[in-house]
């Protein structure tokens, strides 16, 4: 079974590992420790022997003589009975006495009398080899000899053994201590943690409140960061709310007017006046199934699940075909509707029905605030689609609340307020910009589609 | 070592000739005769047949499919053919402790790791690997004429005393070993001049009485039973005991001031051939079963510390107390063949010796 990825074993891991580490080390470092100081211990013994040795090294029948003290034997063998050698060497370093042939120790640093210690092997076995260099001390002859002695290693393992269980102990007795700690100290800091899955889980689904409750500074983050998100979740809920708020008064108050138009109307008899009745309610209508398509298409657009499959599309043709479709009306109005579109033609990725019902939003926007000259207008470099009138043109303070769902400029009763919040709505799912300006010549306004990079 | 050879001889002599005469190697062959090699198991020790036939037989009931070879050869000569032949024999026992010790401690023995060997108490083993499977204190024998004339001597001190005052009337009637020809009168010698600085003076006491100077028990005894002399220093209380059992002129007297104790050890060479067998038979000599027939059917002096009654280690201990010192199993052993430590020691002994009376 895998166990799935958690913090607590995170932590317990990165801490652990180290500390197991840092333990191997110092059972490493009590294990060096125990056998230097079981050599340095033992070392003692085999300077003492050749020391009761060298006593007892005399100059007699003309050569070196040595009456060996048992007991200085004796003491190079501890309880764990080790192998005992001893050899006497003159200054020649010819053999004089000794149970074994020892070897010369290796010139240490410390010449003279001083002791030198050698490990090696010998017939097989593993020695420890003391070698003290000595001078007669005579009246008449001042000749020098080597006294070595050895023996084998098991006293100083044992002692070292023995040390090294001592310190083991202690060092296992840490390291449990500390794991206990370790475990204990990531289980309280990981506490808040629970406090706060457990505020979350809690909590009523309905509710958007902010989640009030004291954490430690990284968990406060995420506290925030989950509280901005609520917060942002209210807003756009609120604005779903007075959306729907509107969108239900918008489509009331030209009901209403048909209602209360088919009453007066059903109160009278002459067919004259049921004519013109039925008229005004064919116009109502007509109104109220356009704010219906105008809803749905908002709704659509602000639905963020709603990703449309573009198609490669020529700006230059999508606007000149916008124009054609709408210079019948405006000129029957006396408007003066053109187009400009540059040389090469910019090509981008979107939806020509939705580009040409954006285009068409403005021009109405236009037509209907009073602009006498319309230009539509292509640029390259950035590529922007926009549209220009010579109208009465909107403060810059006001120019965002336009984008607002009915939200209106003037008291036009044709008007839905929903144009300019369909085409911010299409440019943000074609991933451009909208903007609003003053034209050219500071008369007017200007509102265009800024799209970000040419093509895909 | 022609001197140890002739004591055994001697001794044998003394003590069983038939047996001594038939052979200085016994054999038991395994039972269905046609035994293969590898069922045998070789024996060299310095123990007299009379002594060792006891051990062997029993061991042999016990084993009868491993043909077991003895071989008895003084000690010296044990040493020397093992360190020419080292992977001859399964199991050497000797009573040339420093010898023994030697060998063992240049690694030649083979650890025996048994429940026996576990059992076994410190002070009578050393390692795994040197086993002291008995207890032999080094004894004085005097006749009865000495006795009735001048009273029984019980300590180093009454003889040192006997002799001051007496030595005209004892000369050439004591005998003791002479550490030149004899490697256990040496060991005792230099065991006794560590111990105490008196010693000397019994030496030069006993060139005062032109003390007679043998190479073995078995020799001095001889001259006791014969009447030659009248009191015997530093015999080998084992081989003692029986000629004084079997000769009511002698008695035997263990010093209450201090006795030394030999003891015979026993080891298995590195390379010995039957190294299991050998095993099987070591863990009987220190067993139990091994120790009640050393006990009871040798005066060699049982070790088993389970054991009590006459014959072993505890119940000497128990008459004797504190005066008995066995010679120390450790590398003390090692200074008594040194080469100098021992021309040393002969060469004060030999001045101590004619300082009085005059050289031998």
């Amino acid at each position: 079974m895998i166990r799935r990825d958690s913090l607590y074993r995170r932590l317990l891991t990165w801490l652990l590992l180290p500390l197991l580490a840092l333990g191997g080390l110092m059972v490493l470092q009590a294990w060096l420790d125990a056998r230097r100081t079981a050599d340095r211990a033992h070392d003692r013994l085999l300077e003492a022997a050749t020391l009761a040795i060298a006593e007892q090294v005399q100059w007699q029948d003309d050569r070196l003589w040595l009456d060996l003290p048992p007991a200085a034997l004796e003491m190079l063998a501890t309880d764990a009975e080790e192998r005992v050698f001893y050899a006497l060497f003159d200054a020649r370093g010819r053999f004089v006495t000794g149970n074994a042939a020892l070897p010369p120790a290796p010139e240490g640093p410390a010449a003279g009398d001083a002791l030198r210690y050698a490990d090696l092997e010998h017939r097989g076995l593993d020695l420890r080899l003391g070698v003290r260099g000595a001078r007669l001390e005579d009246w008449r002859r001042g000749e020098r000899f080597e006294v070595r002695v050895a023996h084998t290693r098991e006293g100083r393992e044992r002692l070292a053994a023995e040390l090294l269980r001592a310190n083991l102990a202690y060092i296992l007795g840490m390291a449990a201590l500390a794991a206990a700690l370790l475990v204990l100290a990531i289980r309280a800091a990981l506490a808040p943690l629970t406090r706060l899955r457990r505020a979350i889980r809690a909590r009523d689904p309905r509710t958007l409140a902010p989640l009030e409750l004291p954490l430690p500074r990284e968990l406060a983050e995420l506290r925030e960061a989950l509280n901005e998100l609520l917060a942002r979740m209210r807003r756009v809920r609120a604005n779903q709310e007075r959306f729907i708020g509107d969108a239900s008064h918008q489509l009331r108050t030209p009901l209403a007017g048909l209602t209360a138009r088919a009453e007066l109307a059903l109160r009278q008899e002459d067919p004259d006046r049921w004519r013109e009745a039925l008229e005004t309610i064919h116009a109502g209508g007509t109104r109220i199934s356009r704010l219906a398509v105008q809803l749905l298409s908002l709704t659509r657009l602000n639905n963020p699940e709603y990703h449309p499959e573009f198609a490669r599309l020529d700006l230059n043709a999508l606007a000149r075909e916008t124009v054609r479709l709408h210079w019948a009306g405006c000129h029957r109005d006396g408007v003066d509707l053109g187009v400009e579109t540059p040389a090469t033609s910019p090509a981008i990725q979107g939806l020509d029905w939705q580009l040409e019902e954006a285009l068409g939003n403005l021009i109405d926007n236009a037509r209907r605030y009073g602009a006498r000259r319309i230009t539509v207008r292509v640029r390259t470099e950035p590529t922007i689609l926009e549209v220009e009138d010579d109208g009465p043109g909107i403060p810059a303070e006001r120019r965002l609340l336009m984008l607002r769902p009915f939200h209106r400029g003037s008291d036009d009763p044709d008007g839905s307020g929903l144009g300019l919040a369909i085409v911010d709505g299409i440019a943000r799912t074609h991933g451009a910009r909208l903007f609003l300006e003053d034209a050219a010549d500071g008369r007017g306004l200007r509102i265009g589609l800024h799209f970000p990079g040419v093509g895909r | 070592m022609k001197a140890l050879a002739m004591a055994g001889l001697l001794l044998a002599l003394l003590c069983l000739p038939a047996a001594a005469f038939a052979s200085g190697t016994l054999h038991y062959p395994a039972r269905d005769g046609e035994a293969s090699p590898a069922d045998a198991l070789i024996v060299h020790g310095a123990l007299d047949p009379p002594y060792v036939r006891p051990l062997l037989e029993a061991f042999h009931a016990r084993h009868p499919d491993i043909a077991l070879t003895y071989r008895n050869l003084d000690t010296l000569t044990l040493y020397r053919r093992f360190l020419s032949r080292p992977g001859e024999a399964d199991l050497l026992m000797s009573s040339a402790m420093p010898w023994q010790y030697r060998l063992a401690n240049d690694g030649h023995a083979r650890p025996l790791d048994s429940a026996a060997a576990e059992a076994w108490p410190g002070w009578a083993r050393w390692r795994r690997e040197l086993f002291a499977f008995t207890f032999e204190p080094v004894v004085m024998v005097m006749r009865r004429e000495l006795i009735e004339r001048f009273g029984r001597p019980d300590s180093h001190a009454d003889l040192l005393a006997l002799l001051e005052r007496h030595g005209d009337a004892l000369r050439g009637r004591v005998v003791t070993y002479d550490p030149e020809r004899s490697g256990a009168g040496y060991s005792y010698a230099i065991e006794e001049a560590r111990r105490s600085p008196r010693y000397w003076d019994l030496v030069a006491a006993f060139g005062e009485a032109e003390a007679a100077l043998a190479a073995t028990t078995g020799e001095m005894l001889e001259g006791l039973a014969e009447g030659e002399y009248w009191l015997g220093y530093n015999l080998l209380g084992s081989y003692a005991q029986g000629a004084v059992a079997s000769n009511p002129a002698l008695s035997m007297v263990i010093p209450d001031d201090y006795a030394l104790v030999t003891r015979r050890l026993a080891m298995i060479p590195r390379e010995a051939p039957h190294p299991s067998h050998a095993r099987r038979f070591l863990d009987f000599l220190i067993g139990e079963a091994g120790q009640r027939l050393i006990a009871t059917r040798t005066p060699l002096g049982a070790v088993h510390p389970d054991l009590d009654g006459p014959g072993t280690a505890a119940a000497m201990r128990a008459a004797h107390g504190e005066a008995l010192r066995p010679i120390a199993l450790g590398p003390g052993l090692l200074a008594t063949l040194d080469d100098l430590k021992r021309q040393a020691l002969l060469a004060r002994w030999r001045r101590e010796y004619s300082r009085g009376g005059e050289a031998p």
